[in-house]
């Protein structure tokens, strides 16, 4: 079923990329369109073999496929000699997924004691307030968040670098990923703990629930040991489905805080039609999707084992 | 506060910013840098052809720290990230020429006054008819891999770009097919023109001048990655790049051209001109490169940077292509000039920074013709033409108004902001169709031909020559690097009997009938010259200190790229 999906959206991608313009000018730049030059239409003829741009479409799809499937990602389209996808890849993810990592920490350790807190306190002003908040965070678009964040985080309390620096320690890449992990990170803790909180409060109401209260257990150990975990099973699906979510989210991110991620390679590949980029990019979104629920289905049958009967 | 304020001419990053600066590339390989010419002797053995340098009163930005030490890392910020950092086949804009200039020399260099003299080169002789150049380059200079700086070495360079699809447009026009470099020894190599250049060497300060290891353009040629790593003789060497984010230079030792203070430079391209300027106010850069009129405004009135500031370069306007209808009518082109809001464009985007501009010289420059004046803000006028024209081609024409499409590089507010301007003034005559492009395809169709008005931003060589690229009849076909697509055999007579004409005052006054001719023309509406901020914090020193191997006082900045071989930071 996977393999299927992905199939299809490797072959959607690719059909949809070749609709979209032609790569001939991402290769030869103007020389593309300047089809009256003898000496044009030479390099133009050569770069279409070279690039098997002269094949119809489901042969270089067949062909795209299988060296993909091989590890093979093929080369950049790009005036300025064309390496290969595979590099710029293997240096971009790794920037996206600590991004990743660390918005999602900050979401789940932020949402968890929030939910907790909001649910024990159900209905009450603080519970109102905290309601209002993840209303705002939820209701704020990614990119006024980077902006108010970095303005009084970075520019007027000077708590964090403005810019990502790529050749620095990783200490120090960690910490100036913090920001922009909160940017990704705050608006998806809001909807966890919207969910939770509600859940929560749902749970409390059970029989077990009352029985160990009656049994005089106390309140927060009521909270931790019997009811959060009854309690997870929707914040964990939406933990996984929100991961897609924030891997869009990254593109705007990384674009503020310039980070070298792949959701701005993606946004600059799209730009320039640089098809085997966003191809890549692409697929690997997919797959890490497929991935994070198929973890995800793990994580049900861990929560409560009767998922496995 | 301290604020230089130099007059060298440049680009204002209001239109098409990295845009055009690709095709710049292109183009750079002949024109960006070369110095304005006048005084022209030629030089044989060491100066050249001279330059005017008309307006360029240059002057260093700081001097109140006099002993300079070694150390720190430069970390500059720029407009743009550049594809490629090979000079043979890479259009470099402005920021891929600053990060050029760390790591490659260019065989000539342009002093104070405007005129090339020699850097990598050691002398430039020039036959009788100056139809060909001699130039030897210094003895025991290596490149960053150990390679020997030759003529081999130049030759090899020359013929890649001019080989090079893109980056040998700009060349090609210039040179006969065949010889057109020929060894003569070990250290010296002629150049043979396809017509008498007395200021040819001011080619050789232009990306044309780089010389790259002749082991990496091979290495280079199988591998495309390694036009990301370049190889050259320059103050600094390549250390590391990651697209997008930070390209980093160490020292090089072993410098042929001296000492070299900085232990790096960071390049960390920052798009977004006030996040570039927040970056710089938070101690996270150290130098800022911009065209962005706001941060100029800013930059000029801080006491924590000190600026170099360029207007001396290229010339912002709207361009017309005129070779496809409406715009094929002269009448059409110059009801399009009346119409044109200039008044509000200086107002409203100029923002009081950036000086009018009537034609490609700026009032300092010898060249400068004060009877050609742009017109524009008469709509009255417009309409007339307008009227006259769609009686006579209602084909080309809906309610009395000539269909026209206006195309820019986008997505930018500012160039929407023109756009809307500009549609509001021109609607009096004309229906206006947007046609917003990524900046790719911007350029890809201007050089095609595919629009019929769009903004840009060129000129500004530091010699006029140098700007033939642009005007020439010989550079209108399929790719046109003559953008307008406009032919004028008087113009190319006078321009080619201008760089062949040693005498200045002569030369002064073929250039004044160029200027006028271009204004006949109807095909450009100057708007304004382009203004370049390089400003450093004020712990940087020595950016306008860079002198050639004689002595001789170079420029601090053309079209905004300034160099780094004596620059260096207090602790």
């Amino acid at each position: 079923m996977a393999i299927s999906l992905l199939f299809a959206v490797s072959a959607l991608t690719f059909g949809a990329m070749n609709v979209l313009g032609d790569p001939l000018f991402n290769i030869l730049g103007p020389i593309a369109g300047d089809t009256g030059n003898p000496k044009s239409v030479k390099l133009i003829e050569k770069a279409k073999k070279d690039y098997n741009l002269d094949k119809p479409i489901p042969v270089r799809y067949g062909i795209w496929i299988t060296g993909f499937i091989r590890g093979d990602m093929g080369v950049q389209f790009s005036t300025d000699g064309q390496p290969p996808v595979t590099e710029l890849i293997k240096e971009r993810v790794p920037r996206t997924v600590m991004l990743l990592i660390l918005g999602q920490m900050i979401a789940i350790m932020l949402s968890v004691p929030w939910a907790l807190f909001s649910a024990s306190r159900a209905d009450k002003l603080v519970d109102r307030m905290s309601t209002a908040t993840t209303f705002m965070l939820v209701a704020l678009p990614s990119f006024a968040l980077a902006v108010i964040l970095k303005y009084l985080l970075a520019i007027k309390l000077g708590w964090f670098p403005l810019t990502y620096r790529a050749r620095d320690p990783l200490r120090s890449r960690l910490f100036q990923m913090v920001l922009p992990a909160m940017v990704i990170g705050l608006p998806a803790a809001a909807i966890y703990q919207r969910l939770l909180r509600t859940d929560l409060i749902t749970t409390l109401q059970e029989d077990f629930i009352l029985m160990a209260r009656s049994k005089g257990v106390s309140k927060s150990r009521v909270l931790f040991r019997h009811a959060l975990r009854p309690s997870l099973f929707s914040f964990v699906t939406v933990v996984g489905l929100t991961t897609g979510a924030l891997i869009g989210g990254s593109i705007v991110v990384e674009t503020v805080f310039r980070i070298p991620g792949i959701g701005s390679t993606l946004v600059e590949a799209v730009l320039r039609h640089d098809f085997p980029v966003v191809l890549a990019i692409v697929m690997i979104v997919a797959t890490a999707f497929v991935l994070i629920n198929l973890i995800i289905d793990i994580i049900y049958s861990i929560i409560d084992p009767r998922v496995r009967r | 506060m301290r604020t230089t304020e130099r007059s060298a001419r440049r680009r204002p990053g209001v239109v098409l910013g990295a845009t055009l600066m690709s095709f710049a590339l292109v183009a750079s390989a002949c024109s960006s840098d070369s110095g304005t010419a006048s005084n022209g002797t030629s030089g044989s053995t060491s100066g050249t052809s001279g330059g005017t340098g008309a307006s360029t009163a240059e002057t260093t930005p700081s001097t109140d720290a006099p002993t300079p030490v070694s150390g720190g890392t430069l970390r500059y910020g720029l407009e743009a990230d550049v594809d490629g950092l090979n000079p043979t086949s890479s259009a470099l804009s402005a920021p891929g020429l600053m990060m050029a200039n760390t790591v490659f020399d260019t065989l000539a260099a342009i002093d104070k006054n405007g005129k090339a003299v020699p850097y990598l080169a050691e002398s430039f002789t020039p036959s009788a008819d100056f139809k060909s150049w001699t130039v030897k380059v210094r003895p025991n200079i290596k490149f960053h891999d150990g390679a020997p700086l030759n003529s081999a070495a130049i030759a090899k360079a020359f013929e890649a770009q001019r080989s090079a699809p893109l980056v040998g447009l700009a060349v090609k026009p210039f040179y006969p097919e065949t010889n057109a470099v020929t060894i003569v020894d070990d250290l010296t190599v002629t150049f043979n023109l396809l017509e008498a250049n007395v200021y040819f060497p001011a080619a050789l300060a232009t990306q044309l001048g780089y010389v790259p290891s002749p082991l990496w353009l091979d290495a280079a040629a199988k591998d495309p990655t390694l036009n990301q790593k370049p190889v050259g003789t320059g103050p600094f060497k390549f250390d590391s790049r990651t697209q997008d984010n930070v390209t980093r230079f160490v020292r090089n030792p072993d410098w042929w051209g001296g000492k070299v203070y900085l232990d790096a430079v960071e390049f960390y391209p920052v798009t977004d001109a006030a996040n570039m300027l927040d970056l710089l106010n938070n101690g996270e850069l150290d130098a800022m490169q911009t065209t962005d009129q706001t941060a100029i405004k800013e930059l000029k009135t801080s006491d924590k940077v000190t600026s170099v500031l360029d207007d001396t370069g290229e010339e912002s306007f709207v361009m017309i292509n005129s070779q496809k209808a409406p715009f094929d009518d002269i009448r059409v082109r110059k009801a399009l000039t009346y119409a044109t809001p200039k008044k509000n464009y200086l107002d409203l985007i100029g923002l009081g920074i950036s000086r009018e501009a009537d034609q490609e010289f700026i009032p300092e420059s010898p060249f400068y013709n004060p009877a050609v004046k742009q017109e524009a803000d008469e709509p009255d006028k417009a309409v007339a033409l307008v009227k006259e024209y769609c009686a006579e081609k209602p084909e080309n024409c809906t309610g009395g108004k000539v269909n026209m499409e206006f195309q820019w590089s986008g997505p930018s507010v500012v160039q929407t902001r023109i756009a809307d301007m500009f549609n509001q003034a021109w609607s009096v005559a004309f229906n206006v169709k947007f046609d917003e492009l990524n900046q790719q395809d911007h350029i890809q169709q201007t050089a095609l031909g595919q629009y019929n008005v769009n903004t840009w931003r060129q000129f500004g060589a530091d010699d006029p020559w140098a700007d033939n690229v642009w005007l020439l009849c010989r550079t209108v076909s399929g790719i046109s690097l003559n953008w307008p697509r406009y032919c004028s055999p008087e113009r190319d007579t006078l321009l080619l009997s201008a760089q062949a004409e040693q005498d200045p005052a002569k030369r002064v006054e073929l250039y004044k009938k160029v200027v006028q001719n271009i204004h006949d023309a109807y095909t450009y509406v100057f708007l304004t010259h382009t203004i370049w901020a390089n400003s450093f914090v004020n712990n940087v020193h020595g950016a306008c200190d860079h002198k050639s191997p004689e002595g001789v006082e170079l420029k601090c900045a053309s079209n905004g790229r300034t160099w780094f071989d004596t620059v260096w930071m207090d602790k």
